[in-house]
């Protein structure tokens, strides 16, 4: 297991891994399709806060993460999950988590992001879970009909801590 | 678009004139409806002004009339030869047909009549960039700057095309440069950050590793770079190469960093001077500080197992294997097996399984155990003991386990999945694709799970049913599921269900998916054009140029390398027998088989005719509606026939391998397919290269022995010899691989000698045989030889044989098919043809009654933690 900073070769791998366990990417809002374009974005926009763990050269997680750009004057900035995804086959490692922490240490360093944020839809009771008890975000809103097909979200957020 | 010209035919009066550039302007805000109206209005007093004539046009071709517009444009420019603004829009319209390089002749074209013009010199940049015209690039970036230097952007673009082409020199004096004109810049100034981080980078490349340390130094320190973890990592690998004593705290500092990552441990290593090979023991002495570190790390450990033998493995592995069978980690077995090709480590993870299967099994008495005798961490020993013995083509042992476990936990989709992948390998695609349905089914949620079970169906051939369950995971209103995963680009399907059809005898079906798969690769090349541009306004220099490596490097990816094989075997196929691209190439088939068929085609025309309405009913878009410049993307081949009865298979094939000539020189496979299209489409250079690149990678390859014989031949029987320069060159190069004194068929039979315990070999002898005009009889008693109790025979190999008995036609298919019936006893793959249908039927019977939509919509994608968190605990 190799835990790293996502680069343009995995690109690929990533979209697999996301199609692979992701259900319908459409649903979320910001995504452009195929998957690999919003990747490149992300990519060249914020080029150091996206990981991937891979085992032996397959890319078997990843999270994808940008920063928030509308924030209103005088709010410090904040980073956002747009995706996260380990393999069925590669969970209980810990990899998410890993990610997720790596991930919110560079939006906090390169960034100074005070906070950051994601979307759950309300029936994921697993994601729910490692967000809120592993990780220790908190639910702040409920965002209606976030996906297409009419669900809802939870917005969550979790304070960074600077040095 | 400045500086109007006065050429007469270009002359407007004042109230024309003051049009056109609202034209122009209503084009930029993509006011579509407005802007044909404002240039019909011109046009109405000057039919002929071509410049308002090529604006028509263009807006017309966002508006998606594209065939009028061009005809527009075409006069526009014809009319008005020495405008700019003809051959931008020109060059616009070629570059969304993602014609590159004729765009690039119209806008030089163009910035002939305006030399300064900024956007036509940015485009010029992008599809210079995109050409890889490096030279042209950075006089493009030279002009840009120098016609604004303020722009900050303008100093970067030109150090980017400096060391694009090379000059990593002139890079680095821009970069000074650059810097020299900045003042007050904030902290934490995030491009500047970057671009701080692309100057130590050009100073690395350039070798200058002090002044690249000092550099990076002093702006971490001004917290001029903000990038921590670039920091550590840059600032580690220049300490290493200036053999520093800092360095192995630096890396260090790295690990404490990340304990997760790889690379920092090799980095760790190797600056210690320590080779991984050469001294294990040292290396695993490091590790095992560093493990008992970071208990919780994972790298140290599993990579103390690559180093580690003997003994020492054997302390090492059995608590690794333990802890993960007590957290019940589904990977362990993945993770391990690289280390498989050491027999003796492959004996111990067996021996250290058994074990714990033994102490942990409810038979065993608690009071003898001297490990925890949770059920689980029994039930996962039985999930790694099956994994392994099915690794070791031992199927009715692994099967047999998964029994056990299955009685003990009938709810765990993995024990399905092993199964499945069990039976799969025993050649019992049927069973397989049950098993794996069975494990879906545990999980309708589940994508991972359903996207294995659709994959298992079209291993059996089920390719509709596939789709069908695909379709739970695919946009609601796309044509078809597979319409949705094409869009999606997902390759894994791509690649399977073109397999499937191929397998079926399809080839026109299976072409059309491979052809998808290399229009996934033009999509990831196309559209780094954007970027160009963009990456340089963010500043984001570093990744943007790993992205334009990773481009010149996209076709090296295996799926590409997948259909390109596949594709060009075909194609290498309908060539060799143009009665293939025929249309009905499947000879015998049932009744039963031929109803599915019809009733596969009915579903698909369905599915067609449910697109076409779906299409129909779509809202009628507004006029207004900008559909860009891209060409869409039209079918006009949907079932593939056109690209199977392409004239020119042999140019089609080429076309995938091409890039493969220089990505993939280590591919012996890629090889031989360079060899077969070569050789046919009289490139004789090419072929004779292909062989002796081939031959060094691996001399007794079998398929390459059939070439080699192949090309001896080929020369033989040509009614004139090949001319010089070329003719004299291949059978030099042939000589060199196999000495002309040699007649072909004692060397073929000397090859058989050589490994006639192989199916593989015998098979190639007797494809080498057929080639040197064998008769049939003498090549079919070969290759029945393949039956003997001493000959390896695995069932894919088998299934190769019996494809190869087919091709030659011989009467013997059946037979040979009965013979492997009885051999692979697990295995479905050569059963008859009504045995075959009803197993389909079977499979389908069982399962789809029980079938279960997904419920609800957000599945548990993401890894349980709390679960983890549970047992965490308790290991170790």
């Amino acid at each position: 297991m190799n835990i790293r900073r996502a680069r343009a070769e995995d690109l690929p791998g990533m979209q697999a891994c996301n199609l692979r366990n992701l259900p319908e990417n459409y649903t979320m809002k910001y995504f452009m399709s195929p998957f690999y374009l919003t990747y490149l974005y992300h990519c060249a926009t914020w080029p150091s806060i996206s990981y991937i763990a891979e085992d032996k050269g397959r890319i078997v997680g990843y999270i994808l993460a940008k920063m928030e750009e509308e924030t209103a004057e005088g709010e410090p900035p904040h980073g956002h999950v747009t995706s996260i995804s380990v393999l069925r086959s590669y969970r209980r490692l810990g990899i998410a988590k890993k990610l997720m922490l790596r991930s919110q240490e560079s939006m906090a360093t390169i960034y100074r992001a005070s906070h950051v944020s994601l979307h759950v839809r309300k029936s994921n009771r697993a994601a729910l879970s490692l967000y809120r008890d592993t990780l220790g975000f908190e639910v702040r809103d409920i965002e209606q009909k976030y996906y297409a097909d009419g669900e809802d979200a939870y917005a969550m957020r979790l304070t960074l801590e600077h040095d | 678009m400045s500086k109007r010209g006065t050429t007469p035919n270009r002359f407007l009066p004042p109230k024309e004139s003051s049009l056109f550039k609202e034209l122009l302007s209503l084009y930029e805000t993509k006011q579509l409806k407005k802007g044909l109206k404002t240039a019909d209005q011109i046009l109405k007093k000057y039919p002929e002004h071509g410049e308002t004539l090529c604006m028509k046009g263009l807006v017309l071709v966002h508006m998606g009339r594209r065939e009028e517009g061009i005809e527009l444009v075409r006069k526009g420019i014809r009319m008005d030869l020495a405008s700019h603004i003809v051959w931008h829009v020109f060059g616009l319209i070629q570059k969304g047909e993602k014609k590159y390089e004729e765009a690039l002749k119209s806008y030089t074209q163009a910035l002939r009549f305006d030399k300064e013009n900024m956007n036509l010199l940015r485009d010029v940049a992008q599809l210079q960039t995109q050409l890889r015209l490096y030279d042209g690039l950075v006089e493009t970036r030279y002009m840009l700057l120098r016609l604004r230097p303020t722009a900050r952007q303008n100093w970067v673009a030109l150090a980017v095309a400096y060391h694009l082409s090379g000059n990593l020199a002139e890079a680095k004096k821009v970069l000074v440069e650059y810097e020299k004109t900045l003042k007050n810049v904030p902290h934490y100034d995030v491009e500047h950050s970057e671009m701080l981080l692309y100057h130590v980078r050009v100073l690395e490349e350039l070798e200058q590793h002090s002044e690249a340390l000092a550099l990076l130094d002093v702006s971490a320190k001004d917290r001029a770079i903000v990038d921590k973890t670039a920091i550590m990592e840059v600032r580690a690998r220049l300490l290493s190469k200036l053999r520093s004593d800092e360095a192995e705290h630096a890396w260090k500092v790295l690990i404490e960093h990340n304990p997760e990552c790889y690379d920092y441990y090799k980095g760790y290593l190797s600056n210690q001077g320590l080779n991984i090979d050469e001294n294990p023991a040292e290396a695993l002495a490091i590790l095992r500080e560093f493990s008992t570190q970071f208990p919780k790390a994972n790298v140290p450990r599993r990579l103390s197992l690559s180093l580690a033998s003997g003994e020492e493995f054997q302390a090492l592995a059995e608590p690794y294997v333990l802890s993960a069978l007590k957290k019940g980690i589904p990977s362990l077995f993945v993770d391990v097996k690289s280390l498989y090709t050491d027999p003796a480590k492959l004996k111990s993870f067996e021996d250290i399984a058994e074990s714990i299967h033994k102490d942990t099994s409810p038979d065993t008495s608690v009071a003898s155990s001297s490990v925890s005798t949770e059920p689980t961490t029994y039930l996962w020993s039985l999930y790694f003991l099956a994994q392994h013995y099915s690794y070791l083509s031992q199927y009715a042992k692994a099967l047999e386990i998964l029994d056990l476990a299955l009685a003990h936990t009938p709810t765990l989709p993995e024990l399905y999945t092993c199964r499945a992948r069990t039976l799969k390998r025993a050649g019992d695609f049927h069973g397989a694709s049950r098993a794996m349905e069975d494990a879906r089914l545990l999980d309708g949620q589940d994508r991972f799970l359903n996207t294995k079970s659709a994959k298992y169906r079209m291993r059996a051939g089920l390719i509709d049913e596939a789709s069908a369950l695909l379709g739970l995971f695919t946009k609601k209103d796309a044509p078809s599921p597979g319409a949705d995963l094409e869009e999606m680009q997902s390759l894994f399907y791509l690649l399977e269900e073109g397999d499937a059809h191929r397998r079926a005898g399809r080839l026109n079906l299976a072409l059309k998916k491979y052809a998808a798969v290399q229009r996934v690769f033009d999509d990831y090349e196309d559209d780094q054009y954007d970027f160009h541009g963009y990456s340089l306004r963010k500043f984001t220099v570093n990744i943007y140029l790993n992205v334009l490596d990773w481009e010149d490097h996209l076709r090296s990816h295996p799926s590409y390398i997948k259909a390109a094989l596949a594709a060009s075997r075909i194609y290498v196929d309908i060539f060799d027998d143009p009665k293939l691209a025929s249309g009905n190439v499947d000879g015998d088939v049932t009744d039963a088989e031929k109803k599915a068929k019809k009733k596969a085609k009915k579903a698909q025309k369905e599915k067609e005719d449910a697109a076409k309405k779906s299409a129909a009913a779509a809202p009628a878009t507004s006029t207004n509606e900008d559909k860009g410049l891209d060409v869409p993307y039209k079918d006009d081949d949907p079932d593939g026939m056109k690209l199977l009865s392409t004239p020119e298979p042999l140019e089609l094939a080429w076309k995938m391998l091409q890039p493969l000539t220089t990505l993939a020189q280590d591919n012996i496979e890629v090889l031989i397919a360079i060899y077969d299209v070569a050789i046919r489409r009289r490139k004789y250079l090419q072929a004779a290269q292909a062989l002796a690149r081939a031959r060094a990678l691996d001399s007794e390859y079998p398929d390459l022995h059939v070439r080699i014989v192949h090309a001896r031949h080929f020369v033989s029987v040509l009614p004139e010899p090949m001319p010089a320069p070329v003719g004299p060159i291949f059978i030099e190069t042939l000589g060199k691989i196999l000495s002309e004194g040699v007649s072909l068929e004692t060397y073929n039979s000397q090859f058989l000698q050589n490994h006639s315990t192989s199916a593989q070999a015998i098979l190639a002898a007797a494809q080498t045989s057929r080639v040197l005009g064998a008769p049939l009889q003498e090549v079919e008693d070969l290759i029945f030889t393949t039956l003997r109790d001493e000959v390896r025979l695995d069932v894919k190999t088998a299934l190769e044989i019996s494809s190869f008995l087919k091709k030659i036609k011989s009467p013997r298919v059946n037979e040979l098919h009965q013979a492997l019936d009885a051999k692979f006893t697990l295995s479905t793959a050569f059963k008859t043809p009504d045995e075959l249908a009803k197993l389909r039927e079977w499979v389908l019977t069982t399962t789809s009654n029980s079938s279960s939509e997904r419920t609800g919509n957000g599945a548990a994608n993401v890894e349980n933690e709390a679960e983890l968190g549970k047992e965490a605990g308790k290991s170790v």
